[in-house]
């Protein structure tokens, strides 16, 4: 195909929902007749519940029940035997009022109902616990001492070519990295509305990034048909991947609504976003890398301790960046994962590559210096020219140019790399780059669209937008295939009712989904051909969609162009009112040869106090290799976000738990620090944006991922270079510098 | 203002909790509906003060008179969403230290979560609901859309009523000073340069905002 | 939040009566902080009087000295012109705290009355002995980088997180107290009060008392000045330290000096020489 350059710098299709106001998150929707419920949480992070006192909340004004595991409906797809957290994993987690066991603080021991939101709220805190309380296992630094790794096949060690072979390196270093906790902290507060009605059809309106996984997983709690239960989320303010899972909260608000029989809405409080919905776990790296004298890296070791709540293991991808992103023979990865009393971790955006590029890239800088070679000359002699891996080319891969755009853009030949060499008045100036890599992958969807005789469009899918801007670049897609301005087209979604369509995670939207409403556009256009085969419009029995151009809003023969007829025509012409198709869009056999993954290049100019250490970003550049770019003002937008995400991580975020209480200390948006305005300077992207001839049919790879992954690394090398003192603790906090 | 006046003078509801917590006083029962009067003999006159301490309040919201009976306790946010359904005013923290609330109260910005909706008798707010002249949005709006100043949309409203009001104190005079003038509202998306590059477009277009 | 009484009294004499009928009655002005602590449960006033249109927001110069009505406004103050002109350091040290929303906000009574923001202060479960006296100080050996340097006792190393409270000791500001007998004047300096054994107790305003105002005297610190304020993040961030600076130079001679810093203790830490 020849399409799918858009030059067009499309507004978002969602602006004026949003400016406007009228766009509805999950607890705005208007439901008749809808009461209250707020979640109490567990003072205590491990034992077990003796008793709890309920009365004076149910004698509170207005309220209708307080719901807690003695007296809770019981939900039909729990476990019920015995431990009810037992052979647990993937997408179950913890089971709400299921037994008085306590794995962790906050966690949710009872759901106060009541007809108004200050109601529940106050009658919340009249509900007293007895415990009777264990010694929790929270403290990191006893990873490996008191708290004992999770035994299974995928800790076992892993390792290509010869084990640990760094250590007979010429030139060679060890170093210990350590990334914290980290709270997605998504601008809407997790919610959900629930509401039973006849026939126990339930309809939810969740802040979800997966409706269809929300249905799935809903309905499997209470043993309903998928279809009995409809998910609605047609906006969602934010998720970063806390919104991936159905969390526990959303069956409790299900429960509730199901026992006092009217629909129920529960918001969680910011302080509960850092319990429940699950966040980016502390992990301890350890790489070991080594490079003959010339900068040929010779052997990489990666090892990771990750941490896990006591009831589910949660994995990620931490170590393995070292086996992918440069050509090395030897490389051994290690991974480790602790129980502790915490609530699940869950993917946050850039998951485990974010963690494990945060060391990778680190270690590289600290060996350039070793080496005495330019970072990204070091880089650049060791490319992988072909997967590592498993030994097999990429579908595309243009690393190598985004590195180039970089490098010019921050005037990256043009410093002094000697450490702690260069000034602007009373601050140290530090360049540092790093490179991000994430799987660009292809999965299952379904979409339909109905082309209507008024030239208007409408494609639906059963998927979720928290941001990235995923109903835009479909709209753009649909609009280019079929030869319509964008205004034409509607994309429907956030309805579980819909065409299923993926989960909006893992940088695989656009691939995905874009690649099914490829798909259905291209079925749409068959079946308008089949039309104009027998309708005599072009006197061409054996028309082709490739003798026609789909454009202003109809079809025009490429060998004559005069001869064109408008959608309008067509289907009034064949007496149709509408045309429907829809469209499995599967990923492509031939990808089985073949490894795909998005980069990103992150260039950082850092100012750095000589006297303070306060740190002050001068320039940032982010460049990628995503593929062709769809939504060329969205794509730019991303990038940025992924940029304040990881000025976030570079510089601020970090959970911190009082080990003596087992909870956090600072779970709030004022002690919790996410980027503001002022510590954002104006970021500079730019995309390589060329397409990936086999992945999918539009060329995309993925990068909501990769603007983020590396991005502490850049940091922390820049103000390595900066200051000549190497923080491999995130977050690069002043104190760590003085 | 002189309804406000009036209730200023005006001591009779200040004293209906001293009033409710002797409400086994005969006549209280007397005049009091059977449900009160049940939680009364219960001794639950938390459950029989809600009837009682809804305050009557005056206030105009986007251009529109509210005459409405609250709960002391009711922040301007809470009231906004849940009773008045004008939920472009968002809840991010409920605490103040994320912006996505602000609105605006006899023009200048102000964070509802932390505004009782009681001290706002007599007062106007203007909301991101109230911002467009019908189909007309303001140029902040536009500007926002045109300048990608949003992803998930959550964050924006309160950006927007912050923006508006960064233009008017006279704050919006370089991309620096924007950025500490709008650093009161957070957006994890991380559309903070589109923002700025939103509000300089507004200032430098001039006319009345 | 538990229920409570509002109410609106129209004069200064009123609210202090007012204050004093309802032993669990607090004046409310901005809110800013007291809405915060009763949504946590921190404080539970039965009866709330709003004193925010009580006519105390005036800004004026008084003879040799500036009067700021306690009522006025964070954000009035900073941007006011008289204010600007003779009190720079002050409308700094205004500008660098919390968010223009909240500076829209506060009042300068309210800003001085706000409490610490202590994480174990604010975490009703755990141990406090501001919060709750008695009951042990989790901070001391807590999380504590942005805790007290000066002045802490081993009952709490709580800090102010005020900005314009520093401005304010190093500018030799005076608080107008008043109750129902009239006004008394206290040295800012003295106003807030080191924890020792009663760290609960955050300043020397009696009960039944109502800040009204600020005084303070002209002075030459209006060229060489500076607040500068070390945070986590550049905006909207509680200070790791503050320190309120200005010099008045005359013939090339230092002749007067003030040092204050802020975000290092219960009061705000000054050195003013003369």
């Amino acid at each position: 195909m020849e399409k799918f350059f858009f030059e067009d710098d499309n507004n978002r299709v969602t602006g004026k929902a949003v400016v406007t106001g009228k766009a509805k998150y999950a607890a705005e929707h208007e439901v008749e007749g809808v009461v209250y419920g707020v979640l109490v949480g567990s003072t205590i992070a491990k034992g077990s519940i003796i008793a709890i006192d309920t009365k004076a909340a149910t004698k509170a004004p207005g309220v209708m029940k307080v719901i807690t595991h003695e007296n809770s409906y019981k939900v039909p797809g729990y476990d019920y035997g015995g431990n009810p957290a037992k052979g647990l994993t993937g997408g179950k987690g913890l089971q709400v009022f299921n037994g008085n066991t306590i794995y962790f603080a906050g966690q949710p021991i009872a759901l106060v109902i009541a007809d108004s939101y200050e109601r529940a709220v106050y009658a919340a805190s009249l509900i007293k616990a007895q415990y009777n309380q264990d010694v929790h296992a929270t403290d990191f630094a006893e990873m490996g001492k008191s708290v004992i790794a999770v035994e299974g096949q995928r800790y076992k060690d892993n390792i290509r070519g010869e084990a640990d072979a760094y250590k007979n390196a010429a030139v060679k270093l060890e170093a210990e990295y350590i990334v914290p906790n980290e709270v997605h902290n998504p601008m809407e507060l997790h919610a959900v509305i629930a509401k039973w009605g006849a026939d126990d059809k339930l309809t939810v309106w969740e802040k979800t990034q997966g409706v269809k996984s929300a249905q799935r997983s809903i309905a499997a709690a209470f043993k309903l048909k998928e279809d009995d239960v409809q998910v609605f989320a047609p906006f969602v303010g934010g998720g970063f991947g806390s919104a991936l899972r159905t969390w526990p909260h959303s069956i409790a608000a299900v429960i509730g609504a199901k026992m006092v029989k009217k629909p129920l809405k529960l918001v969680l409080t910011r302080e509960q976003m850092f319990q429940l919905v699950g966040y980016r776990p502390y992990t301890k790296q350890r790489i070991g890398i080594g490079a003959d004298k010339d900068g040929k890296f010779i052997g990489i070791t990666h090892e990771a301790d990750g941490v896990t709540s006591m009831y589910e293991e949660f994995t990620e991808g931490t170590v393995n960046v070292s086996k992918i992103l440069y050509q090395c023979q030897n490389v051994t990865t290690r991974y480790k994962l602790y129980p502790l009393n915490l609530s699940t971790p869950t993917w946050m955006r850039g998951p485990g590559e974010a963690t494990g590029c945060f060391a990778l890239e680190c270690a590289i800088d600290e060996l350039s210096y070793l080496l005495n070679i330019d970072p990204l000359e070091l880089r650049l002699k060791n490319y992988a020219e072909t997967d590592p891996e498993r030994n097999r080319p990429y579908s595309s891969k243009f690393l190598k140019e985004a590195y180039q755009l970089g490098a010019d853009k921050i005037g990256w030949k043009d410093r002094d790399p000697r450490p702690a060499s260069m000034k602007q008045g009373e601050w140290q100036v530090g360049y540092g780059m790093s490179t991000g890599l994430f799987n660009a992958g292809r999965g299952n969807a379904k979409a339909s669209a109905k082309l209507y005789a008024d030239g208007t469009l409408i494609v639906q899918t059963a998927v979720s937008d928290s941001g990235p801007g995923t109903q835009t670049s479909m709209t753009m897609i649909a609009a280019d295939m079929m030869g319509l301005p964008v205004n034409k087209v509607t994309f429907e979604y956030g309805d579980s009712s819909l065409p299923p369509g993926p989960t909006q995670g893992g940088s695989t939207t656009t691939s995905t989904l874009g690649s099914a409403v490829y798909g259905v556009c291209f079925a749409l256009q068959n079946k308008i051909i089949d039309i104009l085969k027998t309708d005599g419009t072009f006197n061409k029995t054996d028309l082709k969609v490739e003798d026609v151009s789909f454009t202003d809003g109809g079809v025009l023969l490429k060998s004559d162009p005069a001869k064109k007829r408008t959608y309008s025509d067509i289907l009034s012409k064949a007496k149709l009112n509408q045309l429907e198709v829809s469209d499995d869009s599967k990923a492509s056999e031939q990808m089985r040869n073949y490894s795909a993954y998005s980069y990103s290049v992150h260039f950082v100019k850092v100012l750095v106090h000589s006297k303070t250490g306060v740190i002050k970003f001068d320039k940032i550049v982010a460049t990628a290799d995503a593929g062709k770019i769809i939504s060329p003002k969205t794509a730019r937008s991303q990038m940025i976000g992924g940029v304040v995400g990881g000025i976030g991580m570079a510089l601020m975020e970090e959970a911190v738990i009082d080990n003596r209480f087992g909870k956090y200390i600072n779970n709030n948006f004022a002690d919790y620090h996410v980027p503001v305005q002022a510590d954002v300077p104006e970021i500079e992207v730019a995309f390589v944006n060329k397409p990936d001839p086999i992945l999918n049919p539009i060329g995309a790879k993925g990068m909501g991922e990769i603007a983020l992954i590396g991005f502490a690394a850049a940091v922390s090398n820049a103000v390595y270079h900066a200051t000549g003192k190497r923080v491999r603790d995130l977050p690069i906090t002043l104190d760590k510098i003085m | 203002m002189s309804h406000n006046e009036k209730l200023l003078n005006d001591d009779c509801h200040n004293s209906r909790r001293g009033f409710l917590k002797k409400s086994v006083a005969a006549t209280a029962i007397a005049l009091a509906p059977n449900v009160i009067v049940k939680a009364a003999e219960d001794g639950l006159d938390e459950k029989a003060a809600g009837y009682f301490e809804k305050t009557n309040i005056k206030l105009t919201i986007n251009d529109i008179d509210y005459s409405l009976s609250i709960e002391p306790r009711t922040t301007l946010l809470d009231l906004l969403r849940e009773q008045l359904h004008l939920t472009g005013s968002k809840k991010g923290c409920d605490y103040g230290q994320c912006g996505a609330c602000t609105v605006h109260v006899d023009g200048k910005r102000v964070l509802s979560c932390l505004s009782l909706a009681v001290m706002q008798e007599g007062k106007h707010i203007t909301t991101i609901e109230g911002l467009a002249k019908g189909d007309d949005l303001h140029p902040m709006q536009q500007a926002f859309i045109d300048h990608d100043g949003f992803q998930c949309g959550y964050c924006t409203p309160g950006q927007i009523m912050s923006a508006v009001a960064c233009v008017r104190e006279g704050h919006a005079n370089s991309p620096e000073e924007v950025r500490q003038y709008m650093s009161g509202n957070i957006c994890r998306c991380g559309a903070y340069n589109n923002i700025v590059d939103a509000i300089i477009e507004v200032k430098r277009k001039g006319g009345t905002i | 939040m538990i229920t409570f009484d509002y109410i609106r009294p129209a004069t200064t004499k009123a609210a202090i009566d007012a204050l004093k009928k309802e032993s669990s009655a607090q004046f409310i002005a901005g809110g800013t902080n007291l809405v915060d602590l009763m949504k946590h449960g921190i404080t539970a006033p039965q009866r709330l009087i709003d004193i925010s249109r009580l006519p105390l927001n005036i800004i004026e110069q008084k003879g040799n000295m500036i009067r700021i009505g306690a009522m006025a406004l964070n954000s009035t103050v900073a941007e006011n012109a008289l204010i600007q002109q003779q009190l720079p350091l002050l409308s700094q040290a205004l500008q660098a705290g919390a968010s223009p929303q909240l500076r829209n906000m506060a009042t300068v009574g309210g800003n001085m009355m706000q409490r610490t923001r202590c994480a174990y202060f604010y975490d009703t479960t755990l141990p406090c002995n501001k919060r709750e006296p008695g009951s042990g100080c989790s901070a001391l050996q807590g999380y504590n980088r942005m805790h007290a340097i000066f002045g802490a006792s081993d009952q709490c190393i709580a800090v102010h997180p005020s900005d314009m409270c520093v401005a304010l000791a190093a500018l030799d500001a005076v608080v107008v107290i008043a109750d129902s007998k009239g006004e008394r004047r206290l040295p800012f300096i003295d106003f807030h009060r080191l924890p020792g054994n009663s760290p609960h107790v955050d300043n020397n305003l009696a009960k039944g008392e109502m800040i009204v105002g600020i005084e303070v005297p002209l002075n030459n610190f209006v060229k060489h000045y500076r607040y500068t304020k070390i945070r986590d993040r550049q905006s909207y961030a509680f200070a790791l330290v503050s320190v309120a600076a200005a010099i008045d130079i005359k013939e090339n001679i230092i002749s007067d000096i003030r040092l204050a810093m802020g975000g290092v203790g219960s009061q705000t830490v000054a050195t003013n020489k003369s």
